[in-house]
């Protein structure tokens, strides 16, 4: 795979090709670097070039008279034979003719030492045309048998046979990479949805402080980088610090090209990252990808504090536990899954048992395990029929129901079979979200009834509450690198800031799942509770109906004893009056004044038992609906009550006003006449004056007037009222004047009753669905609305 | 001769009173029979069957008595065809509209209330008496 030299001259080493030596400065963001051609390879090797048509060198590092015994420019045109020998030279002919080389480097063979230079291990490879032959120091006294490696990487493979879960087996891979390289500290780093990475798992040296748990922003392995970490095994860094070798020339001869180093041992590090290990204090570091079909999922990262040499040996069998691991992987994260699954399912089970045994969604949330626990989030809330139930940290209600208006739009709930809704960055979306961030960032949500009643909700916090963020300019001091404050990669953490806020870890698959089986749950639930509760409407009907049925038996069999009181206390009446008749009595009168008043109180209790036994009946009768015209029911009712009689007897100015036409209603006349004559009477009754000034009007539901007052369960229906200028109701009695038998006055002021007006009014008015209700002032007037919806809308009529 | 008697289908001794009280008031010269409940009335109407002089001129039934109520008897009567003529004044607590209707349905020849105030009661009486004994011409 060949890379052709960058050329673009906007950037500073203008159309030449780039090297780090020169050029490395120069660089504003890691994210330009070209770190596939870096011009350079790391100090502690060397390396050639060959033309593959016959082995000729075209380029060489300019450091091959230390490790070579020649100079550059004394190798550059001649053959290879004359720094590796001819039997050597078969051996690279017989390679290159065999094995596709272009996807990694192979071991050659190991060059013996010579006078003053220590034993080289070869390495050849092609890239874009040419053959790269490296040369790295063997690390070794004495020639080690490959078969130990093979021994150890066998046994360290063994041991990552039974992955429970991704991070014990990263935690496997880490220690087997240690026990192999020996290194300071190994980490296995993982790469979230967002690129940012953390460390998941780790073994190191005792006295090392741990990084296990941090996380590091995104920047801090630049795209390049990751890009290269797709096509290679291994990248070691024995002395980060160390200095570079250029290549000689810079581009190759015959193409001009500059050499792809992708899969070199020896390529120089870009800057950045140098610096970035020196901030850390890190002397080398050896780094191998992990790999997830195709795409990488992680890496393992080793520091060690000290310069070091990483043997051939150790590096091939790093990669092989690299490969390894990243082929193992998948079964870790489905023994996870299934592990997270079974979790689920558990939390899943507890809350069936739970909610079958309470029959109510308060056992979704109000104990352990709740929905929260279900699904791994910040908090969850269940919404149905206007209640939110919720756990763990929510949005405040006017929140909610404001996402939940917002939900509610959301094309993803059109779907029948998976009606939900997730993101990671709701506050983006959504604008009721904005300032929900801490809370809110990540939102699951799901449908179970698409009447806008029902919802099921899990929220994420934004990520950057919820890690711990290694290089956190307040956690830590910054360390300027070599080049100063320039190029630490700790500059990033600011921008890296931005690109996490208000964004949370994303949803899996297995959790939108998860909700969705809950949905099922849930819906379970409602059903059941819609049943109980219709169960209790009608043992409340039945109960009522009871009530009803004792009202009338009871104030029915009160009134037989009544009358045989009446009857004693009129007989004592009768002899006392006969007795101070014949004047023989000694009585004063005041006897016969008892007997008045036992004789006047049966009868106010037949009065009250009369109201008790109307109320009853009321409860009970049925109401005949039809087309009704108000206007003949409302003469009805004040020719009933004797209203104009009052009216035009007394000689003052009292009037009952009707401003307009009433309407015709569908409902039932004998029971609205009812009404009306109840709220005459008492109009008729409170007056503050000797005159009343009455009137009944009405509000049609589609005026645009005020509606004063008025129920939110009347909307979209016509007010009917009574208005009077009376006495007023105080505000505290709204209530109270609704009591069967309640009086707001004296038994006899205001022509005395029973205090049943009102209460017969409201019952009637709510056998025809209706509602009843009170704006009154004292010393203004009362104004009783009624609504009497009765039939379904659409019967009304206008009138004729 | 003697008179055909009034039966009065009364279990409160205080209402019954006030029968004989208004009877008395009214100077109505029938004798008063008492029946305490539904059943008594019955017999004591079947047992007089076929004597003339002891046939019963008007009955004032209760409708709530004790066992078979007012509602049975005023059925059981109209369906014998040795009582089916006689007259039945039914008196009730209430003025259900559904006791009403039950009522004159089943062959009562009159609906009235019990008031609770004792001078209405009695007048209520009286009227009844007026109207059945004086006005009306009553089957032989």
């Amino acid at each position: 795979m060949s890379q052709p030299a960058l050329v673009n001259p906007t950037l500073p080493w203008g159309a030449g090709p780039y090297s780090i030596k020169r050029h490395g400065t120069t660089l504003a963001t890691c994210d330009s670097e070209p770190v596939q051609t870096p011009g350079c390879i790391q100090a502690h090797g060397a390396l050639l070039v060959l033309r593959l048509a016959d082995l000729h060198i075209l380029q060489a590092s300019e450091n091959t008279l230390l490790h070579l015994g020649e100079d550059p420019t004394a190798l550059l045109g001649q053959p290879v034979v004359r720094v590796v020998g001819a039997a050597r030279e078969v051996r690279l002919r017989e390679m290159l003719a065999r094995d596709a080389l272009d996807r990694g480097a192979a071991y050659a063979f190991t060059l013996p030492p010579r006078a003053g230079r220590a034993a080289l291990d070869v390495c050849l490879h092609t890239s874009g045309g040419v053959a790269v032959l490296e040369f790295e120091g063997t690390g070794r006294a004495e020639y080690r048998a490959d078969d130990d490696f093979f021994m150890l990487v066998k046994a360290a493979v063994g041991r990552l046979q039974a992955p429970v879960s991704v991070r014990a087996f990263c935690q496997q891979v880490t220690q087997e990479v240690r026990a192999i390289t020996g290194l300071d500290r190994v980490m296995a780093y993982r790469f979230h949805a967002d690129h940012h990475g953390e460390v998941i798992a780790e073994s190191k040296r005792d006295t090392l402080d741990p990084w296990l748990g941090l996380h590091y922003p995104a920047a801090d392995i630049p795209q390049p980088a990751r890009e290269i970490f797709k096509r290679i095994w291994i990248r070691p860094l024995p002395d980060a610090a160390g200095p570079l070798m250029e290549l000689v020339p810079l581009a190759n001869p015959d193409s001009g090209l500059a050499l792809d180093m992708t899969h070199c041992a020896l390529r120089g590090a870009s800057v950045m990252y140098s610096e970035y290990l020196a901030n850390m204090g890190v002397a080398a570091s050896l780094t191998m990808p992990i790999m997830r079909d195709g795409e990488l999922w992680g890496l393992i990262a080793c520091h060690h504090y000290t310069t070091t040499h990483f043997a051939y040996e150790v590096r091939a069998a790093c990669e092989l536990l690299s490969q390894m691991a990243s082929l193992k992987l998948k079964s870790a994260e489905q023994a996870e899954q299934l592990a997270y699954r079974l979790k689920m399912e558990d939390v899943h089970q507890q809350l069936v048992v739970r909610s079958a045994r309470e029959g109510d969604l308060l056992a979704l949330t109000a104990y352990e395990p709740s929905l929260l626990d279900a699904i791994d989030a910040g908090g969850a809330g269940l919404y149905h029929l206007n209640r939110w139930w919720c756990v763990g940290n929510v949005p405040d209600l006017a929140q909610l129901d404001q996402l939940a208006a917002w939900l509610y739009e959301r094309p993803e709930f059109q779907s029948a079979t998976r009606p939900v809704f997730i993101t990671d960055a709701l506050a983006g979306m959504c604008p009721a979200a904005v300032g929900l961030e801490d809370v809110a960032s990540g939102l699951l949500a799901t449908v179970f009834s698409r009447q806008r009643r029902g919802l099921l909700v899990w929220f994420r916090p934004q990520t950057m509450r919820t890690v711990k963020w290694a290089g956190n300019p307040d956690d830590k001091p910054r360390v300027p690198g070599p080049q100063g404050m320039r190029l630490t990669p700790r500059l990033s953490f600011e921008t890296f800031i931005e690109s996490v806020r208000g964004r949370s870890l994303p949803w899996s698959d297995i959790e939108v799942d998860a909700a969705l089986r809950l949905r099922l749950l849930v819906l379970e639930l409602v059903i059941t509770r819609n049943e109980r509760l219709a169960d209790l409407n009608a043992d409340l009907t039945r109960s009522n109906e009871e009530l009803d049925a004792f009202a009338y038996v009871a104030s029915h069999d009160l009134k037989e004893p009544l009358r045989g009181i009446h009857r004693y206390a009129h007989q004592l009446f009768e002899s006392a009056q006969a007795r101070i008749d014949e004047q023989k009595g000694d009585d004063d009168g005041e006897g016969l004044q008892r007997v008045e008043s036992l004789m006047r109180l049966t009868l106010r209790m037949d009065s009250l038992l009369d109201s008790l036994l109307h109320f009853s009946r009321v409860g009970r009768m049925e109401l005949e609906f039809e087309a009704t015209d108000l206007n003949a029911v409302v003469a009805d009712a004040i020719e009933m009550t004797g209203a104009l009689r009052t009216i035009s007897g007394s000689d003052s100015d009292s009037s009952i006003d009707i401003p307009r036409a009433m309407p015709v209603v569908q409902c039932d006349s004998v029971r609205v006449c009812e009404i009306y004559s109840n709220l005459l009477a008492n109009a008729l009754k409170y007056k503050r004056q000797a005159e009343a000034h009455i009137e009944i009007g009405y509000i049609r539901a589609d005026e645009a007037t005020e509606r004063p007052n008025a129920p939110a369960a009347s909307a979209g229906q016509d007010i009917f009222y009574v208005r009077d200028q009376g006495i007023g109701i105080d505000r505290r009695h709204y209530e109270q004047v609704f009591r069967l038998f309640k009086r707001m006055h004296g038994r006899d002021e205001y022509g005395g009753g029973v205090g049943a007006g009102l209460t017969i009014v409201q019952k009637l008015v709510q056998r025809h669905g209706g509602r009843v209700w009170i704006d009154s002032a004292l010393g203004v007037g009362t104004t009783v609305y009624f609504t009497l919806p009765g039939a379904p809308s659409g019967a009304r009529v206008e009138p004729g | 001769m003697r008179l055909q008697n009034i039966m009065v289908v009364e279990d409160s001794d205080e209402d019954f009173d006030t029968v004989c009280d208004a009877a008395r008031r009214g100077g109505i010269l029938h004798p008063i029979v008492r029946a305490r409940s539904g059943a008594e009335c019955l017999r004591l109407l079947r047992g007089s069957a076929g004597n003339h002089d002891a046939l019963t001129l008007l009955v004032l039934l209760d409708l709530n008595t004790p066992g078979d109520d007012g509602r049975d008897v005023l059925r059981e009567v109209r369906s014998d065809d040795a009582l089916g003529t006689v007259p039945v004044v039914v008196l009730s607590a209430s003025a259900n509209a559904r006791d009403v209707q039950f009522c004159y349905a089943n062959g009562a020849n009159a609906y009235h209330v019990k008031p609770v105030d004792h001078g209405l009661h009695l007048k209520v009486l009286q009227d009844i008496f007026a109207y059945w004994l004086s006005s009306a011409v009553l089957p032989a």
